[in-house]
């Protein structure tokens, strides 16, 4: 049966998503390690932690097996720290920065490779190493940042040591980093090319069916205009391309 | 230069990621792709093969496990299952999107598919192809026993292309989505500037701008 959703991830499967990142546990009772189809998981040893997939810690800790230790980016003063930054005035119009990547598997893609080969495949959320296991970054917000603390919230309120103003600052930061985004929406334009560094997974969500539908009504009404645009430029090279575009902003603001 | 050397100690010393790690995050990424695309992308045959392979294994591992009526190994049969479910739902989730879009637009995709060179990565899955084959067979010989063949002769074609506008309904290739760079490189917009594109930075783009580099694997939507 054909799948009736819209494209685009839906928060649910949003949601979803963020099972599968790492998180650090401490086991209360010993488990050997399991043949998962996604890779062996790691032998739980009391009193040693663990890093397993949130969906599977979760697991454990509905059944009080294990703690899951949250990450260090979710704890007051770390959280503290990243609501200065998102609040100052010098950084207005941008998120912070998200954790520093690995280096890549590989730099080039072979071109006979077949879509998603193995071999050049590269690792990301939420399948990169340490974004929320104990180990994470302290001064920077996962892609998954809103989902993991909202379940571990939820979930796991006593494995933090203060709950509820954790809980008060991720609503702050969520609330601030919104009213940027809804800010930005003004760059909109039908050519798309928006930038969005440092944006969260479930942020994405719940602006996609807006920006996806502001772009796309915009480049309808423009069609005609981009068109001739593109003639233009095929005729008398690439310098009218740009005095061109200026012209559109101008009419795109009054919209 | 100090991250210089940590990159390359962290490049020697970290244990390869086993294949099926690699596999949970292409076939993740599979789904992603499918689900925020406004097209089909290339049917990625050896993967669903090798997590379909794995998925059968892993129900017989959980049959003989629930034959053996170890009361101990209880608890490891339910995340077993638990993770088993998830993988599943996965592959269902990434197939039904795909049979969307062939339903959606199936003269598109028949034409694509039959047109295509036999070098390039097939779009459809022989299964899949099969079924567009069949289920338009059935739509179209459906249409003209309840009303086509009512009409003149020169208008019962249902993929007329002549008359200057296409019957053929295509995917708006054109469509705004959002994606994550995962390997530097350039991408050109005729007529608006290039977009430098950095490991890491998250863009939202028209399809048709990042179309070839989603299926090279140097950027993946999101």
């Amino acid at each position: 049966m054909a799948l009736l959703l819209p494209p685009g991830l839906t928060p649910n499967e949003v949601g979803f998503l963020c099972e599968m990142e790492l998180v650090t546990v401490i086991p209360r009772q010993r488990l050997d390690s399991l043949e998962l189809l996604g890779g062996p998981t790691q032998a739980l040893k009391p009193p040693f932690p663990a890093q397993l997939p949130l969906w599977l810690a979760l697991l454990l800790k509905r059944q009080k097996r294990a703690n899951i230790s949250p990450p260090p980016w979710l704890s007051v003063p770390a959280l503290e720290q990243i609501l200065d930054f998102e609040t100052d005035n010098n950084f207005a119009g941008v998120f912070s920065p998200s954790p520093d990547l690995p280096a890549p598997r590989s730099t080039v893609s072979m071109p006979e490779d077949p879509y998603l080969s193995n071999h050049t495949l590269e690792m990301s959320a939420p399948f990169l190493k340490d974004s929320s296991t104990s180990r994470a970054q302290e001064n920077a917000l996962p892609y998954h940042w809103l989902e993991l603390s909202h379940l571990l919230l939820t979930h796991a309120a006593d494995d933090f040591d203060d709950p509820d103003s954790v809980r008060r600052l991720v609503r702050d930061l969520r609330e601030v980093r919104m009213s940027k985004l809804r800010k930005g929406f003004k760059v909109l334009e039908s050519s798309a090319g928006v930038k969005m560094n440092g944006v969260g997974g479930m942020e994405i969500a719940e602006v996609r069916g807006f920006v996806g539908g502001v772009v796309d009504g915009l480049r309808r009404i423009n069609r005609s205009r981009e068109e001739a645009r593109r003639e233009q430029m095929d005729e008398g090279g690439v310098g009218y391309g740009s005095s061109g575009r200026y012209a559109d902003d101008d009419d795109e603001m009054e919209l | 230069m100090d991250a210089d050397i940590s990159d390359i100690l962290a490049s020697v010393s970290a244990p390869p990621i086993p294949k099926r790690a690699l596999d949970l995050q292409a076939l993740t990424r599979a789904w992603i792709n499918e689900r925020s695309s406004p097209e089909l992308l290339p049917y990625p045959t050896e993967l669903i093969e090798r997590s379909t392979q794995g998925v059968k294994s892993q129900i017989e591992v959980i049959e003989e496990m629930t034959g053996a009526m170890d009361p101990t190994s209880n608890f490891k049969l339910v995340i077993l299952q638990t993770e088993l479910e998830r993988v599943k739902f996965l592959l269902r989730s990434f197939l039904r999107a795909r049979i969307a879009k062939i339903d959606k637009h199936p003269l598109h995709y028949h034409s694509v598919a039959t047109s295509a060179d036999l070098g390039d990565q097939p779009i459809l899955s022989r299964l899949e192809s099969q079924y567009l084959v069949s289920h338009q067979a059935l739509l179209s010989s459906h249409y003209n026993a309840s009303f086509l063949s009512l009409f003149p002769t020169q208008l019962q074609r249902l993929d007329d292309a002549t008359g200057g506008d296409s019957m053929i309904d295509k995917p708006d290739e054109d469509t705004a989505v959002f994606c994550r760079v995962l390997r530097d490189g350039y991408v050109s917009r005729p007529p608006d500037d290039d977009i430098e594109l950095k490991r890491g930075d998250v863009w939202v783009l028209r399809w048709t701008t990042i179309r070839e580099k989603v299926r090279s694997g140097d950027v993946e939507l999101i």
